[in-house]
């Protein structure tokens, strides 16, 4: 009996899968949501915000980073993001300057205020860990329609939401994910969860969004994330604050030489 | 030039009034203040232990940065004093404004008034381009130090580059390593103010142009400048010592970089050439390279970067141009640890006489956020025909401590 059972609970979860194994049904409506959610986040032209990042190792012990984000939507590209850094005091001042474009490479500068140093860096370890966090760059950036390939899997309750749940396989380089898994709410279609699977297909990590805030125009912003590194046991936590859709920000704030005069 | 030497103490005395305000008024604007507290070892393993050779001294040094935006959209004030304290005393102890100036911002326009500090350039090895302030020699061997310099620059922004146009009042003599210390020059400086090429000498106003941006994967820089030398020539006097001359000059600047993927590819390029009188010839100088980097290595512990950079001078003399044709080989180590871990290796080699000089630089955060720093050279293999001879048994270690406020 035992074993029926766990016949019967890999049938049920294969199930979906059975079913709607590629079907150019699932991709279209994978799309569909994923275009939605795309317009409802829209349109913002612009925001700014400060984050605390607070980074836990296995044993429980936090070290804490803090950086303040501006970011400027381009239409038909990639937006525009600059973070300043400002905890840990080593590298307060220190600031990151990324033109995001889809499929392409980023273009992305770094400003070393100690030596007044605007470096162009490559932005080809999109994979790699973003301030020794448990965030890779890739999740951090800008989030493009045409940077994953979707299907949509199913719908299912999110408590306290009724969510559509897809799949997304990115189709830009270097990922260090096979697919990543989306819960979205059917109401906002806010992002509720995400798993990432590892090149070898194992679950690697799953963020969890809460704390969802609305702001002017009608754009919903995760007051808290949390990042869980299911083959570690490490986690980051991300708290934003000050969010800001009003004050107006320039293209112009957005040029590597304005990197040098951030306060 | 007495109208820019004018308007800019005028705006040094804006600079003292805004920020006697922003501290004494009854509403303050918000001042951001952060302190560094440096402690540093330099120790030199190679030197006798005859009691004139310095074989060991600290430091103790303070970096205060106040800056305020005086409760306006456009103003940015910066001030930056600096000291520090020798445990050797005397020529050693030194105190330096970095920043003291006001920054304002329209629309696509920048402008700058006072001290301030300016890189330029691509390269890791050496730098070629970067001329606006002169090196502060006292600080470290490796030229990344500067010393404060005053200014007016206004810049033009546009999408995608930015020329910036500088006057540049006030010039700074170098300041040498006193006779004793393992690093000084080998010959004795002379005691006399310097000569200049200019008429009138330090009061001779520099000007600079920039014309800097990108281009899909290209940075590029483009610059001129017109003024007196930072780099001092030596004029030999009849009691035997040396005297720095600062020649005029004139110098074309090109920064290139090309980022592709995990490739980065460096130029710099210089032209320097001098107004009559001098002991110098006109001379063009390169520094060309790549840095390949392997990401997420050891399951992403750590990333590999991969450096050569050759260094070439027209003037070809090995004897008195430490790069006239050198190489530098060297690995870059980034760990992605939460200590932000940092481990760089290299080897710098004459090609011309086979001279040899390692160096290594690591860095790591500890206690939340200090920072603890080694730097280290050997001359391991110095020809006596070389430029840098005179430093063969000068080989060195720096530790540093840098605290955070």
């Amino acid at each position: 009996m035992k074993h029926a059972g766990v016949l019967l609970a890999v049938i049920a979860l294969l199930m979906p899968h059975i079913l709607q194994a590629d079907t150019s049904d699932a991709k279209a409506r994978g799309l569909e949501i994923a275009t939605q959610a795309d317009e409802r986040d829209s349109g913002w032209q612009f925001q700014s915000s400060d984050m605390e990042m607070i980074l836990r190792n296995r044993a429980g012990k936090e070290s804490r980073r803090k950086i303040s984000t501006r970011q400027f939507e381009v239409e038909g590209d990639g937006d525009k993001t600059l973070s300043l850094f400002q905890e840990p005091r080593d590298v307060r001042g220190t600031a990151m300057l990324t033109f995001s474009h889809g499929l392409e490479p980023d273009d992305q500068w770094l400003y070393l205020p100690a030596i007044k140093r605007v470096k162009r860096i490559s932005s080809r370890n999109r994979s790699g860990p973003f301030m020794g966090s448990e965030f890779a760059f890739e999740d951090l950036s800008s989030q493009e329609l045409d940077k994953y390939q979707y299907r949509h899997l199913r719908d299912e309750a999110c408590d306290p939401y009724q969510c559509y749940v897809i799949e997304r396989i990115p189709r830009y380089e270097n990922s260090g994910y096979t697919r990543q898994i989306v819960w979205l709410d059917q109401t906002e279609f806010r992002s509720i969860k995400i798993e990432y699977f590892d090149r070898k297909d194992e679950l690697l990590k799953t963020l969890d969004f809460s704390d969802y805030q609305e702001h002017p125009g009608g754009f919903w912003r995760a007051d808290r994330m949390e990042m869980t590194n299911h083959q570690t046991g490490k986690s980051t936590t991300l708290l934003w604050f000050n969010y800001d859709f009003e004050t107006p920000l320039k293209s112009g704030d957005f040029n590597k030489n304005a990197l040098k005069r951030l306060l | 030039m007495t109208w820019v030497q004018r308007g800019l103490r005028y705006l040094r005395l804006l600079a003292v009034v805004l920020w006697a305000s922003a501290f004494a008024s009854p509403a303050p604007a918000d001042v951001s203040k952060q302190f560094e507290l440096s402690l540093q070892g330099q120790f030199f393993p190679g030197l006798s232990s005859d009691p004139a050779d310095i074989r060991e001294q600290f430091f103790t040094g303070i970096e205060a940065e106040f800056s305020s935006d005086f409760d306006s959209e456009h103003l940015i004030g910066t001030f930056l004093p600096y000291g520090r304290i020798a445990s050797g005393g005397g020529e050693m102890n030194h105190v330096d404004i970095r920043e003291l100036n006001l920054l304002y911002t329209q629309d696509n326009w920048e402008g700058i008034a006072g001290i301030s500090r300016v890189f330029w350039g691509v390269t890791e090895s050496g730098h070629l381009v970067d001329i606006i302030n002169q090196t502060d020699q006292l600080e470290g061997f490796d030229g990344e130090d500067k010393l404060g310099q005053a200014m007016i620059r206004i810049s033009r922004l546009f999408d995608q580059s930015t020329v910036d146009l500088y006057a540049l009042p006030g010039f700074r003599e170098r300041e040498f390593l006193p006779p004793g210390q393992p690093l000084a020059l080998p010959f004795t400086i002379s005691d006399d103010k310097p000569l200049y090429g200019a008429g009138n000498e330090a009061q001779h106003m520099d000007f600079a142009l920039r014309l800097s941006g990108y281009q899909g994967i290209a940075d590029y820089g483009l610059s001129w400048f017109s003024g007196t030398s930072r780099d001092p020539e030596f004029v030999l006097q009849s009691t035997g010592t040396y005297r720095p001359r600062y020649p005029l000059i004139h110098q074309a600047g090109l920064d290139l970089q090309l980022t592709l993927d995990s490739w980065l590819w460096k130029l710099e390029a210089i032209h320097r050439t001098f107004e009559s009188d001098t002991v110098t010839d006109d001379f063009t100088a390169i520094i060309g390279g790549t840095e390949y980097t392997i990401y997420g290595l050891a399951d992403a512990l750590f990333d590999l970067g991969l450096l050569a950079e050759w260094h070439g001078d027209s003037r070809e003399d090995r004897t008195t141009v430490p790069m006239q044709n050198d190489l530098f080989a060297g690995l870059r180590v980034s760990f992605s640890d939460t200590q932000s871990s940092e481990f760089l290796a290299g080897i710098f080699s004459d090609l011309d006489d086979g001279s040899d000089s390692v160096r290594v630089e690591a860095s790591r955060r500890i206690l939340g956020d200090a920072r603890i720093t080694l730097e280290a050279q050997s001359f391991v293999n110095v020809d006596s025909g070389n430029a840098l001879s005179y430093l063969k048994d000068s080989d060195f270690i720096v530790l540093s401590l840098q605290l955070f406020f």
